[in-house]
């Protein structure tokens, strides 16, 4: 059982945790990694045992660029975990992989969640956030050996149409 | 799709607690509560009642305790983990326990200290809890209450479809204004679009505080039986058409990892429940929806086709489901002024509607006499009302709907 510390929240990744144990290991590497699968070869963003799509139980971890869009986000302005208070208002962000966009149908993509942060992990602020822009990503790196993935602006041109609330 | 249970089915008992922030109790003495006065409301006793229904999120008290401090014998009991559309679903569930002759009656309740012990909202004992499995995607980020959990499915619609801060405002203004006229009611004060503007940000762009429901001390309980035992009972039964759910998206996930954001559960379970209750949208006198959120409203009035995707931004504002509109949505103030239930509160609502006896400040409104004036302070019967639907939100993904026709 490893138990972290991350933003004053415990995390408790047991050694049974066949989900998610593998996927902080390869962050702890700065790789981000998505699960294959053997069958059909798709892959999955969230990493559960089976394949959504086939549904076999044989799968890899699968490597991928940490580049994508900004698909949804939220602006957290009012928290209730105690840690997070001094970071607000921060933006959560989902993140749509450039890997399988819009495969195996036209809704679908490997999308995941994170902060949106500056070069130095800060809360990026809220007038830079908006649907359509370019992310990369960036491992945290915590002193107890657990690294988190998180997001920054690339700076690359955005994908299609930008959409953002007026701030 | 098999539909010979259409009616069979009655809602004959119908019981809730006072609606607080400081109940001051237990869950358990709470949900003897509830299942007492839904017995005493349908007239009857502790050997009628045989089976019993629960949901719960490890926050309130087993069958067992309240049966026991009930005398009840059931022959059939169970304890569902659920939360939100759980409702609907147990009313279906319950009728298929009759139908397999596993039991006669049912009771369906709901008990939860949601304010004084474990809040809905993420606060105490939630954020304090240590994160695994699923949660470590999301609560490393910040990301742990119900409207975060739902907001890339709002922000995704309202970026693709116009959405304003002020259109969910409207879904508010006309909810409370429906508790205004509602004796039970926590927040029995009409708001207007600019006090819901005016309320502090949660999350933007989608969430003032206004736009959030309460978090409430209460249990409820309504009761199950077949519409021949409800012949025999105190009140005029409100037959069951059709329960439907708890129905998914495809693969159950938030649509965070695949799918259309904006399709919610009611997309799939929309065209299950109209069919099994063989009604039509224009067949429905005034409904129930999920309002954990105004966004939720909009969603479900938009997945179930009462307007199409895009829509529910002037739908909302265009009075049809207001009192006196043609549709009137959630007339007891809902989970955003009269109480958070966990969504039964807003089919006893639609009991009382149907048996036309609602408890409004109409000056003879105990003996089913109504005014129809719907100002504050006064009525809150939709008149004639023969047919309701409830739509039950679980997560976006998630939903129930129930449809009624009085007896």
């Amino acid at each position: 059982m490893a138990v972290y510390e991350y933003r004053g929240q415990r995390l408790d990744i047991p050694d049974n945790d066949s989900e998610y144990r593998g996927y902080f290991e390869a962050a702890g590497e700065h790789k981000l990694v998505v699960k294959k699968c053997r069958a059909c070869g798709l892959l999955r963003g969230e990493p559960g045992p089976g394949c959504p799509w086939c549904p076999s139980l044989e799968w890899d971890w699968q490597e991928v660029t940490g580049k994508g869009t900004i698909y949804s986000y939220q602006i957290v302005a009012h928290t209730v975990i105690p840690a997070f208070r001094d970071m607000a208002p921060f933006a959560i962000v989902l993140v749509e992989l450039d890997e399988q966009s819009g495969q195996p149908t036209p809704d679908d993509g490997l999308r995941i969640t994170a902060n949106l942060v500056t070069s130095d992990l800060g809360p990026e602020k809220e007038e830079n956030v908006a649907i359509g822009k370019r992310v990369e990503v960036i491992f945290d790196d915590e002193p107890e050996g657990i690294s988190i993935p998180q997001f920054k602006l690339s700076g690359e041109p955005p994908k299609g149409d930008t959409w953002q609330h007026s701030v | 799709m098999e539909t010979s249970l259409r009616g069979k089915y009655a809602i004959v008992g119908i019981g809730e607690t006072e609606y607080s922030r400081g109940s001051g109790r237990s869950t358990r003495a709470m949900g003897a509560e509830a299942l007492r006065r839904a017995m005493d409301d349908a007239g009857l006793n502790s050997d009628d009642v045989d089976g019993m229904l629960s949901y719960h999120g490890g926050d309130s008290t087993p069958s067992t305790s309240i049966m026991y401090d009930l005398g009840l014998k059931p022959n059939f009991y169970m304890d569902c983990s659920g939360g939100g559309s759980s409702t609907e679903a147990l009313i279906g569930l319950a009728m298929g326990a009759i139908e397999a002759g596993m039991c006669d009656t049912v009771a369906v309740f709901r008990s939860m200290n949601g304010y004084s012990s474990i809040r809905i909202g993420g606060t105490g004992a939630r954020a304090a809890s240590g994160i695994s499995g699923l949660d470590l995607m999301k609560r490393p980020y910040g990301l742990i209450s119900a409207v975060q959990n739902f907001a890339f499915n709002f922000t995704k619609h309202m970026s693709e479809y116009g959405v304003k801060s002020e259109d969910l405002a409207h879904i508010k203004v006309a909810h409370s204004n429906h508790a205004s006229n509602n004796p039970k009611a926590l927040m029995k004060q009409r708001v207007t679009v600019q006090d819901v503007m005016d309320s502090r940000w949660i999350i933007r762009p989608v969430a003032h505080l206004l736009d959030c429901c309460l978090e409430t001390d209460n249990a409820t309980c309504v009761i199950v039986t077949s519409a021949e035992r409800a012949k025999d009972l105190r009140q005029k039964p409100i037959h069951i058409l059709g329960a439907q759910g708890r129905g998914t998206k495809p693969g159950g996930d938030f649509h965070v990892q695949h799918g259309n954001l904006g399709r919610v559960a009611g997309h799939y379970v929309g065209p299950r429940i109209f069919e099994l209750a063989g009604v039509k949208h224009e067949d429905i006198d005034v409904t129930g929806c999920y309002d954990a959120f105004t966004y939720t409203v909009l969603l479900q009035l938009e997945s179930y086709g009462w307007c199409k995707p895009g829509e529910g931004k002037d739908y909302v504002k265009s009075g049809v489901i207001n009192l006196g509109g043609e549709i009137p949505n959630n007339t007891s103030g809902g989970h955003l002024c009269e109480a958070y239930t966990h969504g039964m509160n807003m089919v006893i609502e639609n009991v009382r509607q149907l048996r036309g006896t609602i408890d409004d400040y109409c000056p003879n409104a105990a003996n089913g006499e109504h005014t129809y004036d719907y100002s504050e302070g006064g009525c809150r019967q939709v008149k004639d009302a023969e047919t309701s639907m409830n739509m039950g939100w679980g997560t976006p993904a998630v939903g129930s709907a129930l449809i009624m026709r009085r007896g």
